[in-house]
């Protein structure tokens, strides 16, 4: 009779009306009962082939528009929406704000002036080598740096002596600084041409970072001594990018806390796994298996814990990658880690890097002796 | 065989609808479909007193009906309608120091705009910019994106900033015939952008206004010394001064005679532009841009370079800049751009978590 019967329609008609009826309730179409009651008075043949039809096209009718409306749902799901923001209803959210308004304005009169003095210290080490973005990357590091209380910045120089740029640039900047330099063997420089992963940098302006921060620590006496006590320590290349709320994190560090860095490592982001509370493991795409795979820029180290252990030092013939490791394995072990940012789930730093300046039309010039004026700073 | 059939039949009827009405319970589009219709013009004002903190004052800029048309971009029209019409909100307590410095009834206010597309480095960016934009007083961002919707990192970011700004979002349109996926070659980047937040200028400001401000084009990878912001606020029509890595140089300048008047310019790339100057270069007073509603970034047929003279040559004579930075002999602002991340590890499917923002 039907050999293409797949649909529900033709069971309605060779089985019971029981099921049908389920069908209908679970369905809810009313016109089915009263066509199906409309039908049963016809002849058998007759309600075999009308029954056909009638059901079978309202049938696939029907499966059409549900799935339709099912893609079209989809679709509009495949967008984004912030969700939070509706959650709350306008008046909620009203008094939300007038809440908040008193509350500040009660923490302006309790508040003590914009430079909090009891907070921890937080000393930032940077080492710098002068090229042409120096100047605009450690200014745009200062802007930063400004909105940090308590913030100490020891800038290293990679040179035999102080430059002029860097001395002017820190003089004006309003920062409390100190000025260091240390150049680093030939050896250990990478050349020009070579690739940036080469050798790793920095080691020892940061060594020298450490070394004026343990001379201070033996020097300090009394309130100062105290203040050194509760002081972080945090290693900040010129290039990366800051957001204010990760100082705020890392200012209350007992031993090494930690957090997730943004660009790093071929990946979007890296970050420590933490589980319980503890950090577990690191989650990154490139040699997992040092003993710290974190970046430079991912951790914060207590001064109390580098005051403590002197041998504590950047190997600057360390391999790629292991100049963190190289630090923190005479420190401390994973299960001492603190995690922060949110139990290491939200990015506050990015290690952005600039692109170095074409410089083609300048190099023509200079050859001819027309180079823009070298007075003028850049 | 018929037992079967009727489970296949009940099946197929039910699933959809199961799915359907589980996913809808997860996701709160419900409410996103029904915004759709009805935008708000809305603005809002707080005034903190104490002066510690600033002066809150946050636009949300959205037109209902937006029928005009005229050179702007054509699109741009219901774009200005937003899903999100949250009242303002007020500075938080914490950080109260990042705050920027109290709002000054006698500075004039300087209206930044920044055009800015989503890329893995997008929120690094603002997020150094917004560091930098907190030290300068009665400073307006004004912030549009590349992009069909606000998204939500800038929306956001925008507001734990405490900045005063404004938020549009324009789309250049895409190139479908090459990929789908690049935007249009012939409109430079960030051109419809910029016109969007110059018409939002014009329609918001009239010239009758007292309130005194100055434009300035920011891009969201440049560097920008704070002593510049000061520069630029005594501009009367239009001021200029040396960028520093542009042009394939150390810095392009204008060139300035003895008289103090520009009267050239110093690059190498053709230095017979009516403007051979960079966007990061000048900054012209708004009394100057509502005074001449006509001027436009050009879309179309531009030369490379020839952007910032397809607005300048609208708005003002060689003769008419003023030299700012010691009389041009002074770097205040760098065109530093940010190598674009390598990003190998993650592969095909990602191997971060995709929810996480950076």
């Amino acid at each position: 009779m039907n050999g293409v019967a797949v649909h529900s329609a033709l069971v309605c008609t060779e089985t019971h009306n029981a099921i049908c009826n389920i069908h209908n309730e679970a369905t809810g179409k009313d016109l089915l009962i009263s066509a199906l009651n409309l039908y049963t008075s016809l002849t058998h043949q007759q309600v075999i082939m009308r029954m056909r039809l009638k059901l079978k096209t309202v049938f696939v009718l029907y499966f059409m528009v549900s799935l339709l409306g099912l893609i079209y749902a989809l679709m509009q799901l495949g967008q984004r929406c912030d969700c939070r923001d509706h959650a709350k209803s306008k008046d909620q959210q009203i008094s939300q704000l007038r809440g908040e308004l008193q509350k500040l304005q009660e923490h302006i009169k309790t508040s003590q002036l914009s430079k909090k003095t009891d907070v921890p210290r937080i000393y930032v080490i940077t080492p710098t080598y002068a090229r042409l973005v120096q100047k605009a990357e450690l200014t745009r590091l200062s802007h930063t740096f400004l909105h940090v209380p308590q913030l100490h910045w020891i800038v290293v120089e990679d040179a035999p002596q102080p430059t002029p740029l860097v001395t002017d640039f820190l003089a004006a900047s309003g920062l409390t600084y100190t000025h260091l330099y240390k150049l680093t063997p030939k050896d250990r420089k990478l050349q020009e041409g070579d690739p940036s992963w080469l050798k790793p940098r920095g080691a020892e302006q940061r060594n020298e970072g450490l070394h004026w921060l343990r001379e201070m620590g033996a020097a300090a006496k009394g309130k100062e001594a105290a203040a050194l006590e509760e002081a972080v320590v945090y290693f900040a290349d010129d290039d990366n990018t800051y957001s204010l709320q990760l100082f705020e994190e890392m200012r209350y560090t007992y031993r090494v806390s930690v957090w997730p860095v943004g660009l790093v490592g071929g990946m979007k982001f890296e970050r420590p796994v933490v589980e319980d509370g503890k950090v577990v493991r690191f989650h990154t795409g490139w040699r997992p298996n040092r003993p710290f795979p974190i970046d430079m820029a991912g951790f914060a180290v207590s001064l109390r814990l580098i005051l403590t252990n002197p041998q504590a030092r950047f190997d600057g013939d360390a391999q790629m990658g292991f100049l963190e490791s190289s630090f923190l394995q005479h420190l401390v072990t994973m299960d001492d880690l603190e995690p922060k940012a949110d139990l290491c789930t939200k990015v506050l730093v990015w290690h952005t890097r600039t692109e170095k300046p074409k410089m083609k039309r300048e190099d023509a010039l200079q050859k001819q002796g027309l180079g823009s004026d070298p007075d003028v700073e850049v | 065989m018929p037992k079967r059939r009727d489970i296949l039949a009940i099946v197929l009827i039910v699933l959809p609808w199961t799915l359907l009405i589980t996913v809808w319970h997860q996701s709160a589009i419900a409410p996103l479909l029904a915004i759709r219709k009805v935008c708000h013009h809305l603005v809002k004002e707080i005034l903190i007193i104490p002066e510690r903190l600033t002066i809150h004052r946050q636009r949300l800029a959205d037109d209902g009906t937006e029928t005009r048309h005229d050179t702007g971009p054509a699109t741009d029209s219901k774009e200005y309608c937003s899903q999100d019409k949250d009242i303002v909100e007020v500075v938080r307590t914490e950080y109260v120091y990042t705050r920027p410095p109290p709002w000054s009834d006698v500075l004039s206010t300087i209206h930044v705009i920044t055009p800015t597309y989503s890329r893995p480095v997008q929120k690094a960016e603002l997020t150094r910019l917004a560091n930098t934009f907190l030290h300068v007083p009665n400073l307006h961002w004004i912030l549009v994106e590349d992009s069909q919707r606000r998204t939500p990192l800038v929306t956001r970011l925008l507001r734990e900033t405490g900045l005063n700004y404004t938020h549009l979002n324009v789309e250049t349109p895409r190139n479908y015939k090459l990929r789908g996926d690049t935007r249009d070659p012939r409109i430079p980047r960030g051109t419809m952008q910029r016109n969007l937040a110059l018409r939002w200028l014009r329609e918001t400001f009239n010239s009758n206004s007292s309130q005194a401000g100055i434009v300035y084009f920011a891009d969201d990878d440049n560097t920008y010394s704070l002593e510049l912001f000061e520069e630029m606020r005594s501009t009367r029509k239009v001021s200029v001064w040396p960028v520093a890595f542009v042009g394939g140089l150390r810095y392009e300048s204008p060139k300035v005679n003895a008289a103090g008047k520009v009267y050239g310019w110093k690059t190498v790339f053709d230095p017979h532009r009516p403007f051979a100057i960079d966007m990061a270069g000048f900054a012209i007073n708004l009394r100057l841009i509502l005074f001449k509603p006509q001027a436009y970034f050009k879309l179309r047929g531009v030369k490379g370079g020839y952007q910032e003279s397809s607005l300048l040559r609208e708005l003002v004579t060689l003769n008419d800049l003023e030299p700012k930075a010691a009389n041009c002999t002074k770097i205040l602002v760098w065109h530093t751009r940010t190598e674009k991340p390598v990003l190998v590890n993650e592969g095909k499917k990602g191997f971060t978590d995709p929810n996480v923002e950076i």
